[in-house]
């Protein structure tokens, strides 16, 4: 294969998954809460910083770590952390929101999202400015002509598990039975004697932990971090979402190939692409909408009349 | 035949015209003193005192539903008055402004985000259209009319109505993939809409770029320019006071028209659409039509304000008409009460001046209001000001 | 004379599912017809099809002649085809004479212009309309009359009905189609709907009715003719007194083996 191809094809693959990680987490909310959680991508960034943080603490407490195992460890710590901050969130603020109508809910999770950004901003030292995010590693593999970055391959490898991982707990385990039953009818679901706090709690752990990933993955691929970056990550991880069809887990796969497809191709073949990317995803998302107006693989919802 | 209110029909008549007057005159004028005090003082304390006071108000209001159904009824028994006298306070005002520039330019701004605040009203609070593109709008109508007077010359007063119809275009363009999309699909579809027309402006060389578009001249009315300071009445008002006026006169034909569309056949129409589209259409509503009109309506008015920012701005760039602008617009409806005139602009106000006031704060300002908007949220979701119902027959 | 109301082989499919197949009707002007059957027979899609919720698969639809099959259902009402919802679906966050206005919206033309330029000519039209609605709602009950400025939502299950009637009246149809009216309500209250029906029927001589209906009382009262409706198939059609004797039918509603004792 001509390795300039399989160069586009790998980034592709790698922007895809990344995506595909903030993706799913927008499905995920949106199955049980009904409304867009726009403050679920400014919760995934927070993780880099947790991530960054943990690295200095732990270097200043302890011994000091290096490299990848270092890096993992706090990419670890970082997930975990985020996950709980999703829980608590809930908790604090979406719990009010959840009868209240959508526009309501909508608006009070963009607020959060501010409030997420201003806290990473204010209260990381010198948190306006960007910083360099270590690369988790810098190996490469050599295929003949084609060089591989030890990189993309765990980036796709973490995504393909993870998504496997999902799938298997929302369709084979009792927490996913129940994920799915509040997701579809949580007046039903609570007469089944489900409760739904509970449900709400993991299913936000979930997701918020898995944007971590996503964004950490994000934030070593660009070698940057910046306390606002969670708005374009989470703008296109919810657009993935939408046109794949929200709720819709395959959906939220396939928008985030897509996506990441127009991205790369743009970055490629359109003179001063960098700059055009954006017009170009959305556009395709509009276009995507246009045609199909509940998402490819999305379920038009009949109401019975 | 003359039909009553839903205030209660005892009390105009047991305490008569007089009383009336007095608590119109009262609140009315009180709140000029308030704004003005917030808008004037700088130090910390006073501000954070009159907010416990707005605070204090607005709890009074809230226990004690009668005192709000009093003063409604009073502002409806003499809505002439009341129109008379918010219109002499609002020509008064800039003479008590201690000549401050920066107080002008809150209020211009702060008056500017509730025409764009109204326009997304009849929208997002008559017809339960998630709209974020309401930036985009504003933006288009700004470049329209600062290329129009850079590029051709043209005058303030004409590039007006063709940036509005300009943006009027680009409104309906939008409206049209959302017949379809219903919800949170459309609100991204109102996403992609701003965020590609924003990037668009910033790519543009045309556009000038990131940097925008600079030195759009002042306007011009009857040989008086508006960069120049105005003397009356022995007083000197800064150049801002022009601004001013404009601004004030176009949050008067806002008003006027969110009143008319409200209390006609077409408001009555968005609200039925809002409630139960489907329903809707069963009466005969043409709902493609309707949510088409909303889209332009709220472009038109969107483009007048963006039209008068560039001009008193001088200078505007693809950041000044952002997702986050558009956002905030969505806010202020959201909190000052969906479908409610007056709720919308004391919204538009409210989070125009607060964060600029808690400069103090400075670097938490943000974060404060994200966290007030969400207090809000919780503990008043109707908004400041609910919607009220419908009144028909008899004139007042 | 031609039926006002013509429904030939009307026929619908959702996927492999065909919901109503083949259905015919006629409807006279001033006359009163129920359709009957099990519950899921296809008797509401029937309704959404006629007041152009669904597009049909095949048949068509004419009112007074003209063909309005397909036609959006905002088009069908101001033809004349008015309609009630098995839920009341009524504004909620409205008030009763706001619903009843909104009714009045195909026989009121204040376009936007209108609304801004001109304000006192629509302002007029508007309390002209208030006013014919609240006469529609004092004939149902003076009562609703005194409550009108209050939300819909507040409205308890027998008076959302009555409110849903009157907004459909309000735009003064050919046609009236009534999905359910008598559901979930007692005796006391389904003989209280069918004084109204009566009393409208006496009101509006020219006016023709399309009942989905299942409490039999109501069924044997009102309508000139009923039609049977199982299976999305018209099984029987005329006078109740003979429908509800043919074996066909009672197979429908008791099940085969059943109707072989009944």
């Amino acid at each position: 294969m001509d390795a300039l191809l399989a160069q586009h094809l790998l980034n592709w693959l790698v922007l895809g998954s990344i995506y595909t990680l903030i993706a799913l987490g927008f499905s995920l909310l949106f199955g049980v809460l009904d409304v867009i959680h726009f403050s679920h991508g400014d919760v995934s960034m927070a993780a880099p910083f947790v991530a960054l943080a943990a690295i200095q603490a732990v270097t200043a407490w302890a011994v000091p770590l290096t490299g990848t195992g270092a890096l993992l460890l706090a990419i670890l710590i970082s997930m975990a952390a985020i996950g709980f901050l999703g829980v608590v969130l809930e908790w604090l603020v979406m719990r009010r929101f959840r009868a209240a109508p959508a526009m309501m809910a909508l608006v009070a999770t963009v607020a959060l999202g501010t409030v997420i950004r201003e806290l990473i901003r204010t209260l990381y030292p010198q948190g306006s400015n960007p910083k360099p995010f270590p690369a988790i590693t810098t190996e490469v593999i050599r295929l003949g002509d084609i060089v591989v970055p030890v990189f993309s391959l765990i980036v796709i490898a973490v995504s393909i598990s993870t998504v496997i991982a999902l799938f298997a707990l929302l369709n084979h385990t009792r927490v996913g039975v129940r994920i799915r039953a509040v997701a579809e009818d949580r007046a039903v679901a609570r007469l089944m004697a489900i409760r739904p706090n509970r449900i709400f709690a993991v299913t936000f752990f979930i997701a918020s932990a898995v944007g971590a990933v996503g964004a950490v993955f994000f934030v070593s691929h660009a070698g940057v971090v910046r306390f606002d970056y969670g708005v374009q990550l989470g703008l296109i991880g919810f657009s993935a979402a939408v046109i794949g069809g929200l709720g819709s887990m395959q959906g939220a796969i396939l928008g985030s190939l897509l996506i990441a497809g127009i991205d790369t191709l743009v970055q490629i073949g359109v003179p001063d692409g960098a700059s055009y990317r954006l017009v170009f995803i959305f556009a395709l998302v509009i276009a995507v909408l246009v045609l199909k107006p509940s998402g490819i693989l999305g379920k038009p919802v009949f109401e019975k009349v | 035949m003359a039909d009553i209110t839903q205030a209660t029909p005892g009390l105009l008549n047991r305490n008569g015209a007089s009383a009336n007057l007095a608590i119109v005159a009262g609140v009315e004028l009180g709140s000029a003193i308030l704004l003005r005090a917030f808008l004037l003082s700088d130090e910390t304390a006073v501000i954070v005192a009159l907010l416990a006071l707005m605070g204090a108000i607005f709890a009074a209001l809230q226990l004690r539903p009668v005192l709000e159904e009093r003063i409604v009824a009073a502002f409806h028994d003499r809505k002439r008055f009341a129109t008379l006298l918010g219109i002499v306070i609002v020509l008064a005002c800039p003479f008590f402004l201690q000549g401050s520039g920066y107080a002008f330019h809150l209020l211009i701004v702060s008056m500017l985000y509730a025409v764009l605040a109204l326009a997304l009203n009849f929208q997002l609070g008559s017809a339960n259209i998630p709209n974020f593109a309401t930036g985009a709008s504003y933006g288009i109508g700004a470049y329209t009319s600062a290329l129009l007077a850079l590029n051709f010359g043209v005058s303030f007063w004409l590039t007006l109505p063709v940036a509005a119809v300009v943006a009027t275009a680009f409104g309906f363009l939008l409206g049209f993939p959302s017949m379809r999309t219903k919800e949170s699909y459309l609100a991204l579809v109102t996403i992609a809409f701003g965020i590609v027309a924003h990037q668009l402006l910033n790519n543009f060389d045309w556009t000038g770029g990131p940097n925008g578009l600079v030195g759009i001249p002042a306007p011009e009315l009857f040989g008086h320019s508006f960069a120049r300071p105005i003397e009356a009445f022995g007083f000197r008002l800064p150049s801002q006071a022009n601004f001013y006026y404009l601004s004030a006169a176009l949050v008067g034909l806002s008003i006027v028209s969110a009143k008319r569309l409200h209390e006609s056949r077409v408001g009555l129409a968005w609200n039925a659409l809002r409630a139960d589209p489907l329903a809707a259409r069963c009466q005969g509503i043409d709902v493609v039509w309707y949510k088409m009109l909303a889209f332009g309506v709220d472009a038109f008015l969107a483009a007048f304000a963006g039209t008068i920012y560039a001009f008193y701005v001088s200078y505007i760039s693809p950041d000044n008409f952002t997702f986050l602008v558009s956002v905030t617009i969505m806010t202020m409806v959201i909190v000052g009460g969906m479908d409610n005139t007056l709720g919308v602009i004391i919204g538009a106000f409210f989070l125009t001046m607060l964060p600029e006031k808690l400069r103090i704060f400075s670097d938490y300002r943000l974060l404060f209001v994200g966290v007030v908007v969400i207090l809000f949220l919780i503990l008043r979701p109707q908004g400041l000001f609910p919607q009220r119902a419908r009144n028909y027959g008899g004139k007042r | 004379m031609t039926p006002l109301l013509e429904v030939r082989g009307l026929t619908i499919r959702f996927g492999g599912l065909v919901a109503v197949s083949e259905v015919d009707l006629a409807l006279n002007p001033s006359e009163v017809l129920c359709i009957i059957g099990p519950n899921g027979a296809g008797k509401s899609t029937l309704f959404n099809m006629i007041s152009g919720i669904y597009r049909p698969s095949a048949g068509t639809v004419h009112l007074d002649g003209r063909d309005i099959t397909g036609w959006p259902a905002h088009r069908i009402a101001a033809a004349g085809v008015a309609r009630t919802f098995q839920s009341s679906r009524l504004f909620n966050d409205l008030t009763l004479i706001d619903n009843v206005v909104i009714g009045m919206h195909t026989r009121t033309k204040s376009g936007v212009l209108d609304a801004l330029l001109r304000p006192r000519r629509a302002r007029a039209e508007l309390e002209a309309a208030a006013e014919k609605a609240g006469e529609l709602i004092r004939a149902i009950s003076p009562d609703l009359h005194a409550r009108r400025n209050t939300l819909a939502g507040a409205l308890p299950q027998a008076d959302r009905r009555r409110l849903e009637i009157a907004r459909a009246l309000a735009s003064e149809p050919r046609v009236i189609m009534l999905d359910e009216p008598s559901s979930g309500m007692d005796d006391r209250d389904t003989d209280a709907l069918m004084a109204d029906v009566r009393r409208v029927m006496a009101e509006r001589p020219g006016l023709s009715f399309l009942i989905i209906e299942h409490d039999m009382r109501l069924v044997a009262a009102l309508p000139d003719r009923v039609a049977v409706i199982d299976y999305g198939r018209k099984i029987a059609e005329g006078d109740f007194a003979e429908v509800r004797l043919m074996p066909r039918v009672q197979e429908a509603y008791l099940g085969h083996k059943a109707a072989e004792h009944a």
